[in-house]
């Protein structure tokens, strides 16, 4: 399995896994690796230090402290996989069903999980206990039955945000029967956080185990426990502090283990399929260098330096991403300038290199997609390209909000509302609880969310697509911006709620100062708000200029084609026009202009070398086609 | 019109809204009194913004929801009598495309397997090589490489994943597709070309669809007739050219305005910002 190749090169998924193992091979053989009967009594050698008879020393009936431990692994797993088991066996089924099912059933059931989840979870494991009697295997029923509500949560949570999923639509269309639908379609696509959360209730476990142990609720004496030694270590630390050693440690390790080992997981699920383990870490230099094959003067020459009046300048911008014939450039030698408040679109096809350029900027890259180190991004003066992970975190924390397309993707389905948008106000900002709710009903009040104080408790599939998209927005205001990066942030919005979002963020940018870069591939929307735009294609900006005389005059074969094959409501032609072929691969090797194999206007000159991005005529637009080039030089 | 594949009449859809122990329940009318025909060989349009009851109208079709009164007559039989008779049935005589081209598609499928589904269910074609060369047909009718059947979802672009998931509608032969957003998350360029590639494909095979759509530049491009729904209701109903050029209803009038044009001169969100 690929995830699991993935782990194991990671030193954070090697070494859990190496200590789990080792926890493993004891709970299997505790007879090959103790040396002694864990439960025989010593009298000749009462709480001794360690020894190379006693590694880890011997407790108050002189029995050999590191057999006990070793023969304790086996209790600790038992009570893992007995717990971890149960929740399954009741999370699982329930989850999907009353996710499935919805209605009646889903609400009875999340009533009644809400109210247990609101007590405290040790004081009802003790309940249990109380009714069940003590002992190991009721102290882990009880915690199971406790984490199963857990698991329900999480699954009714996965299985609603698929459930209308249109795949899932599809395979019921294409005939295929409801338990196939949740055994073969939303189950394997739920493997991964369900994966993740049984690892994470492994550790979680650990400590519930030790701690009724502690308390002597667990395992009757003679067996060992970590817990139940770590009581008995209690009375007798005074004589020999060493004690309580081995069993903490064992225990503190072990949960170690398994917590990180879950975010280990976490990391490499979320960084989804392929997720480059084949690309280098760092940028590789990849000889982007275009050779000057025209005589007309190059737009940005590569070594100018970022405008100064810019709020944020991006000069010679290359991105590097993972193909199938190795790392090549997703976007190649891109420039681009924000002046406070302004907006500049950023247009083009799929696969043109929005996303990624967008992403480069915010520091968001995904792993194995990296930042060719002879770009320049410079964001309020400061450059941002090679600052750490965290120095970028607090950049974006204080000066750059980013909206993406899909607001309910973006928003965790088992989290409510409120509590995704309070939580980094109190991380990032240090405000309390009550200050980050009182800010989070401003926040949602400004973007125009009715009744925000209520609104606050809703879960995310509470909300339509227009009013989670304003829930994103008021996300990206919380750090006070002054730039904005949206990511086709209406493309999922219907048209009228499309315009409602559009003018609101054209309002918060007026309002607030914020300059924005939108991206979108919508030709009608760059038209209504952005006051200059670049058009992408290939990783390369084929013509940029103010929006009025960019779309009165378009001058690259591209734009005109884009522009040409927008619906409109008044035209009489049945066909719309399209541009034929795609859009070149980051792979694909192409020696001349990047847009011949699709140009009407394509001619032989066009494959001969690199086309560069060059000035015209009046100034402030530019244009990377040969054609262009050419009548500039003529005007000149 | 005589000769419908589809009439949908009267159709009412109600939600039961609000909490379990809530003590006021809502009932949320979703679709309210909907009628409607669709002719062999026909493309319907149906628009409006989100909620205003268009897809629970074509899932209503599909049959994959249950109509609160009404009827929905698929040549000679009634939508809900076939889907309890024969699903199967019902699902090879109507297909669907929806909105998220990649979410549509099974990521842990092969498109060779997403494509064989419907042939082995819907049309009884269990051997896998026929189902391979089938498939191979369905690709080259949305006009893709036969190579595309060893990949998944995943590794495809959008234009394409729509282009797969046409061909499943395809697969069973169905005489009508319900093309739920089909379009919308397409870019222009794409867009452009899986419109013409509807268009092309209603001339070869004689399908018709239930084109529902947000953006009335779009559908008036494929569509021969289009519906307006507000709020659950059909609020206008005409051929394309009266819809777009002189709607009747202000709410039509209204969508027609938001919809953007690529023309910086024409409307405006933003004013007055000047840079330099
Ligand atoms: N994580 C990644 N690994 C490998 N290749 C990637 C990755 N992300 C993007 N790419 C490639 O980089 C190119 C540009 O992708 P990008 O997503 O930026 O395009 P886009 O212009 O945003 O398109 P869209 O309109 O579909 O959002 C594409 O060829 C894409 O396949
Ligand atoms: S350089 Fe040639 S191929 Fe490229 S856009 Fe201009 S005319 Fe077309
Ligand atoms: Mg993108």
């Amino acid at each position: 399995m690929a995830v699991l190749r993935r782990v194991v090169t990671r030193p954070s998924g090697t070494i859990p896994l190496i200590w789990l193992a080792v926890v493993g091979f004891c709970a299997l053989f505790p007879t090959v690796v103790a040396t002694h009967d864990p439960n025989a009594a010593d009298f000749a050698s009462l709480l001794e230090g360690p020894s190379g008879a006693h590694y880890f020393g011997t407790d108050e009936l002189g029995r050999d402290t590191f057999s006990r431990v070793v023969d304790a692994a086996r209790p600790a797993a038992l009570a893992g996989l007995q717990a971890v088991s149960i929740s399954l066996i009741l999370g699982l089924p329930i989850g999907l069903f009353v996710g499935y099912a919805g209605g009646w059933w889903d609400r009875i059931v999340m009533r009644v999980v809400d109210a247990i989840f609101s007590l405290p979870g040790l004081i009802l494991a003790f309940a249990i206990v109380a009714i069940l009697g003590p002992g190991l295997t009721n102290a882990m029923y009880s915690v199971g039955f406790l984490f199963s509500l857990r698991v329900i949560r999480l699954v009714r949570g996965m299985v609603l945000s698929v459930r209308e999923e249109p795949f899932i639509e599809a395979a019921r269309l294409s005939g295929a029967p409801t338990t196939t639908v949740l055994g073969r379609y939303l189950l394997p696509n739920m493997m991964g956080p369900l994966i993740v959360q049984t690892t994470i209730s492994f550790a979680a476990v650990l400590i519930i185990e030790a701690a009724l142990s502690f308390l002597g609720l667990g395992v009757q004496q003679p067996d060992a426990t970590w817990g139940s030694m770590l009581r008995d270590a209690r009375s007798f630390q005074r004589d020999n502090p060493w004690i309580p050693w081995p069993p903490g440690l064992a225990i503190t390790l072990t949960v170690l283990a398994f917590n990180t080992l879950g975010d280990t997981l976490r990391d490499v699920l979320a960084a989804g399929p392929g997720g480059g383990s084949k690309a280098p870490r760092r940028g590789v230099a990849l000889g982007l260098a275009d050779g000057a094959t025209t005589a007309a003067r190059p737009a940005v020459d590569d070594t100018a330096d970022p405008d100064p009046e810019a709020l944020l300048s991006v000069r010679n911008l290359s991105v590097i991403v993972p193909t199938s014939t190795g790392p090549a450039p997703a976007v190649r030698g891109l420039d681009v300038d924000l002046r406070p408040g302004e907006i500049v679109g950023l247009v083009g096809e799929s696969g043109s290199g929005k996303t990624v350029s967008a992403l480069a900027v915010a520091g968001l890259l995904p792993r194995g997609v990296t930042i060719d180190p002879g770009s320049r991004i410079h964001f309020d003066g400061q450059q941002l390209v090679g600052l750490t992970e965290a120095r970028m975190a607090q950049v974006r924390g204080t000066g750059i909000g980013m909206i993406f397309q899909d607001p309910t993707a973006s928003l965790n389905p088992a989290l409510t509302v409120g509590y995704q948008l309070a939580e980094p106000l109190r991380i990032h900002h240090g405000l309390s609880r009550a200050a980050a709710t009182d800010r989070s009903v401003e926040l949602l009040d400004r973007v125009g969310v009715a009744n925000p104080r209520e609104r606050l408790r809703d879960y995310p599939h509470q909300f339509s697509g227009g009013m989670a998209q304003r829930v994103m927005i008021a996300m990206a205001l919380a750090s006070e911006p002054s730039l904005i990066i949206a990511d086709e942030p209406t493309t999922a919005l219907d048209v009228t709620t499309q315009r409602q979002v559009l003018e609101l963020l054209v309002e918060l940018c007026d309002d607030l100062s914020m300059a924005m870069l939108f991206i979108t591939h919508d030709l009608g929307v760059v038209a209504e708000i952005c006051d200059r735009a670049v058009v992408m294609y290939a990783g390369q900006a084929v013509e940029t200029g103010d929006v009025h005389e960019l779309f009165a005059t378009p001058d690259h074969p591209y734009s005109r084609a884009l522009l040409a094959s927008v619906p409109l409501l008044d035209d009489d032609e049945d066909r719309l026009v399209t541009i034929p072929g795609r859009v070149p691969g980051p792979g694909e090797q192409i020696v001349g202009c990047r847009f011949a194999s699709r140009c009407e206007q394509a001619h032989d000159a066009c494959a001969a070398g690199p086309v560069d991005l060059v000035t015209l005529a009046g100034g402030d637009r530019s244009s990377r086609c040969l054609l262009s080039a050419a009548a500039v030089e003529d005007g000149a | 019109m005589t000769g419908s594949l589809l009439r949908v009449e009267n159709l009412v859809v109600e939600f039961r809204g609000g909490g379990a122990f809530a003590l006021r329940r809502e009932t949320v009318t979703a679709v309210k009194d909907v009628s409607f025909h669709i002719g062999a060989g026909d493309a319907y349009g149906l628009v409006g913004e989100s909620g205003s009851g268009k897809t629970t109208t074509g899932r209503c079709v599909l049959g994959l929801q249950a109509p609160t009164s009404g009827s929905i007559t698929l040549g000679t039989d009634d939508v809900g009598e076939l889907r309890k008779r024969d699903p199967q049935l019902l699902h090879q005589r109507i297909q669907a495309v929806f909105q998220n081209p990649i979410a549509s598609l099974n990521p842990a499928m092969t498109v060779a397997r997403i494509l064989a589904e419907p042939l082995r269910r819907l049309v009884g074609m269990k051997d896998p090589a026929a189902a391979r060369t089938r498939g191979e047909e369905l690709l080259d009718a949305v006009r893709l490489p036969t190579d595309v059947l060893d990949r998944r979802p995943t590794e495809l672009s959008g234009g394409m994943a729509q282009r797969v998931s046409i061909a499943r509608a395809l697969a069973s032969s169905p005489s009508l597709i319900v093309l739920d957003e089909a379009v919308s998350a397409l870019d222009v360029a794409t867009q452009a070309q899986v419109i013409n590639l509807l268009a092309d494909l209603r001339d070869e095979t004689g399908v018709s669809y239930l084109f529902i759509g947000h953006d009335l530049a779009v559908v008036r491009h494929l569509c021969d007739r289009i519906g307006v729904m507000s709020q659950g209701a059909l609020v206008e109903e005409g051929t394309a050219d009266q819809v777009c050029h002189s709607p009747q209803d202000d709410y039509t009038r209204r969508l027609l305005d938001a919809v953007p044009v690529p023309d910086p001169t024409v409307k405006r969100v933003r004013h007055g910002h000047t840079t330099r």
